[in-house]
Order: structure tokens, then sequence, then C-alpha cells
């Protein structure tokens, strides 16, 4: 085929347009229109002859399941957010009132002969810039107790305190209680609802509450510590 | 029946041509306009040529997905994006069929059975427009009466069953039961004979504005 010929060229892409050039013509067509602007040329030309010939269809509007699908393929959902990425952040507190977080010390409450301790780092959690490095939970061996204690003091407002929480993968979070900003918290075995083992429970966080904690019993203010167990 | 108006198209292009720009650039919402003002003109070119709804569903999927990752490089200085909206959803409607048809089939395409393609004779008779009847409407907003008068009845249909309903030039032949050539040069004779038309109508369109 002699695409340098003019009108076969043309008549080509008035094939190619109207739909009728097929098979291995078709194929041959697509691979060399990216590099012949005549061609190109043609294409556009005979498009603006026939497409406009569409007009006369009655428009057919599809169902709301065709834009839903193409938002999942073009924008696939991400998982849904669990709790403690979708609490905003106070941008009252953002800034010079919350400090970065350093060193940790442990505390076990029982002599390492008993079942080990499970310790979580919580990390911070990025959702306030100010607020940087980790907070290390530890559970004693035997459930009897939890210490908790920020690597650097946490400066907060003094209307604002801590609270820890913990949550089972899916599910609402559960208070643990306040904990202190600088310094360890312990939390006896009374305190804490259920035990750790079989629990269920899967990752822990920390956020920013008005004095005596959550009024709501669930977290309202920024988390800004989470960790995985 | 509401159909879109030969004037309306040039008038929609400005908006879409916006459209079409911020998609480009990632603007979601601008896209979701984009598909409003556009899915059921693309969805209604869609059905004539895949009848299966379904199919047809999937394709216009497949379109508007192509057209956001295609929507930066859609130059509106060259085309009108109607046009090219219509020649996206059109090449991949007509593709679908090719594709089914390497496919082993449990219904084929022959006009003998009870398909999903009516005869045009039929097709005329009832309220669905056949491809003859589109063409006829097109041609008086496009004031192309004339030009299709210089083309015999056999041209008409043949270019109307092509281009309306995606028919390869075989296909049309099996429909109208007359031998591939004769088609295929039917179908060649209307399209030039359309050119010929259109390229005069302009220039005398360019002399009145003169």
């Amino acid at each position: 085929m002699d695409y340098g010929n003019p009108r076969l060229a043309d008549a080509l892409a008035a094939q190619y347009v109207a739909g009728t050039l097929r098979g291995r013509a078709r194929r041959r067509f697509d691979a060399l229109l990216p590099g012949h602007p005549a061609l190109q040329r043609a294409v556009r030309e005979w498009q603006g002859r026939l497409m406009p010939l569409t007009g006369v269809l009655a428009e057919q509007p599809p169902p709301a399941r065709v834009w839903a699908g193409i938002q999942q393929r073009l924008w696939p959902a991400e998982k849904p957010q669990p709790w403690w990425q979708r609490l905003t952040l106070w941008r009252a507190l953002s800034g010079a009132a919350l400090m970065a977080v350093l060193g940790l010390a442990v505390l076990i409450a029982n002599p390492p002969a008993a079942p080990a301790p499970v310790v979580v780092v919580l990390q911070s959690t990025g959702g306030d810039p100010a607020v940087a490095g980790q907070i290390v939970a530890s559970f004693s061996g035997d459930g009897r107790a939890l210490v908790a204690r920020p690597l650097t003091p946490v400066a907060l407002q003094s209307d604002r305190v801590l609270e820890l929480w913990w949550a089972p993968a899916q599910g609402k979070p559960k208070s643990l209680g306040l904990m202190k900003a600088n310094g360890v918290t312990v939390l006896s075995r009374g305190q804490l609802p259920g035990g750790l083992r079989g629990s269920g429970i899967d990752h822990m966080a920390v956020s920013v509450e008005p004095p005596g904690g959550s009024p709501t019993g669930q977290p309202t203010g920024p988390v800004v510590f989470y960790g995985k167990l | 029946m509401n159909p879109l108006l030969e004037r309306d198209w040039p008038e929609r292009s400005r908006e879409l041509s916006q459209l079409l720009a911020r998609a480009g650039l990632g603007d979601r919402a601008a896209f979701g306009v984009l598909y409003e003002r556009t899915s059921g003109h693309l969805f209604a070119v869609v059905l004539r040529i895949q009848r299966d709804r379904a199919q047809a569903e999937d394709l216009l999927q497949e379109i508007y997905v192509s057209v956001w990752k295609a929507a930066a490089s859609f130059d509106a200085a060259r085309s009108q994006p109607l046009t090219w909206l219509t020649h996206i959803a059109r090449n991949r409607a007509i593709d679908s069929l090719r594709r089914a048809q390497t496919q082993p089939r449990t219904e084929s395409l022959s006009v003998d059975d009870d398909d999903e393609r009516p005869d045009p004779h039929e097709a005329l008779a009832s309220d669905d427009p056949g491809p003859l009847d589109l063409l006829g409407q097109a041609c008086d907003k496009r004031e192309l009466t004339r030009c299709m008068e210089h083309l015999s009845a056999a041209q008409r249909q043949s270019v109307a069953l092509a281009f309306y309903d995606g028919l390869s030039h075989a296909e049309v032949a099996e429909q109208l039961r007359e031998p591939l050539g004769t088609v295929k040069s039917w179908v060649r004779r209307a399209l030039q004979t359309l050119k010929g038309c259109l390229e005069r109508a302009a220039q005398a369109d360019l002399k009145k504005a003169a």
C-alpha cells in the first residue's frame, strides 16, 4: 500500500473513520498513523465530516453503576480509613503546643521468669508535624500491668490530656485511661478492660482530649501516636 | 426523541474542550462533569453498535477510562471534543464486535437468526429509527439532502449500516444480500460524495460570509 498516494490515503482515512477498515489493513493503519501527519490530518477531516452524523441519535443515559465502575477503575478506593486516621487535627493545637518525643524507658512490673511482656511501640502519626518520636507501652507478662511512657515529654496545652486506647482490628477502640505526657504511666490490671491475650486487640493509639478524657467514650481529638501489637 | 442539533455541536464544544483540558490536568470533578455532559450521547452511539446492554455498559467504562488517560493529548485547536469522544467510542464499540467474532459464539451474525440486528427494512417500520432514518435526519440538519439525492438507495443504505451500526463491508453485504465488491464500492462512492458535498457547502458558506 502506497500511503504516499494522497487519494489512497484519503480513501483509507475515510474507511478508518467510517469503521469499515478492518483486520490487517486496520492494524497497519493504526501503526502508521502516529508517524504520518498528513494521514492524521485526513483522519481529522473525516472525523469532522462523519462524527456529527451521530448527533441524531437519541441520548441514552447510562445507569449509575457505569460511573461507579469508571471511578473504581481509575481511582480504586483505598481501604476504609481506620478510626485513628480519620480524626482531624485540631488546628489550634498544631505548632508550638506539642513537642517532639524522644527517648524511652520501659518498666517491667514482674520478674523475667514470668511470661514475656508485650511491648508496643507507638509511633507519631504525622498528623501533627510538631509531634514526632515514640511512646512505648509494655504489658507485663501476667497481664497485671501496663506501663507506658513517651520517649520525650509531650508538651500539651494546659487544657489538654493524652488518652490511651486499644482496639481490635475491626471495631471501636476502648479507652485504657489517661496517660501522662511526661514520665511513666502505670495502669494496673484492674484498669485494663478484659485481658490482653485472646482479646483480639490489634493496635493501640494515643489521642489528645479535653481534661478528664474524651467525653464521649470514643476518641474525639487528634490521634498523635499509633502502634500495632 | 431529543436529537442533538447540529448547531449545538460547536457550542457544546467550548465547554467540553475546557472540561477535557482540566481532566487532562487531573481534575476529577471536571471529568465528572464531562461524563455527565457526554455519556448519554456516547452510550447511544455504543448501543447502536453493541446491542448487548451489559457489554455496552462495560464498553462505556473502558471508553471513559481511555478518555481520562488521553485527555491531556486532546488538541482543541485541531479537533472538536465531541468528535474526538465519539470517534473513541465508535472505535471501541466496533472493536468489541470483532473480538466477539473471533471467539466461539452460540449465536451467529447471520441475518437468518433472530439476532439483535434488525433487518433495515423491518427497522424502518419499528419505533427504533433504522440507520436510513438516522441518515435522513442527519442530512436534513446538515443541508445535505441534495447530496444524498445523488446517491443511490443502495449507497445510502450501505453507508448508514456501516456507519451507524458498525457493520463491516462483509456484514453489510450479507445483510443486503449483495456481492462484497459491490458493497465496498457503494460505501466508497457514498463517502466520496459526502466529502465533495461538504466541501462545496463549506465553500458556499465562505462566499456568503465574504
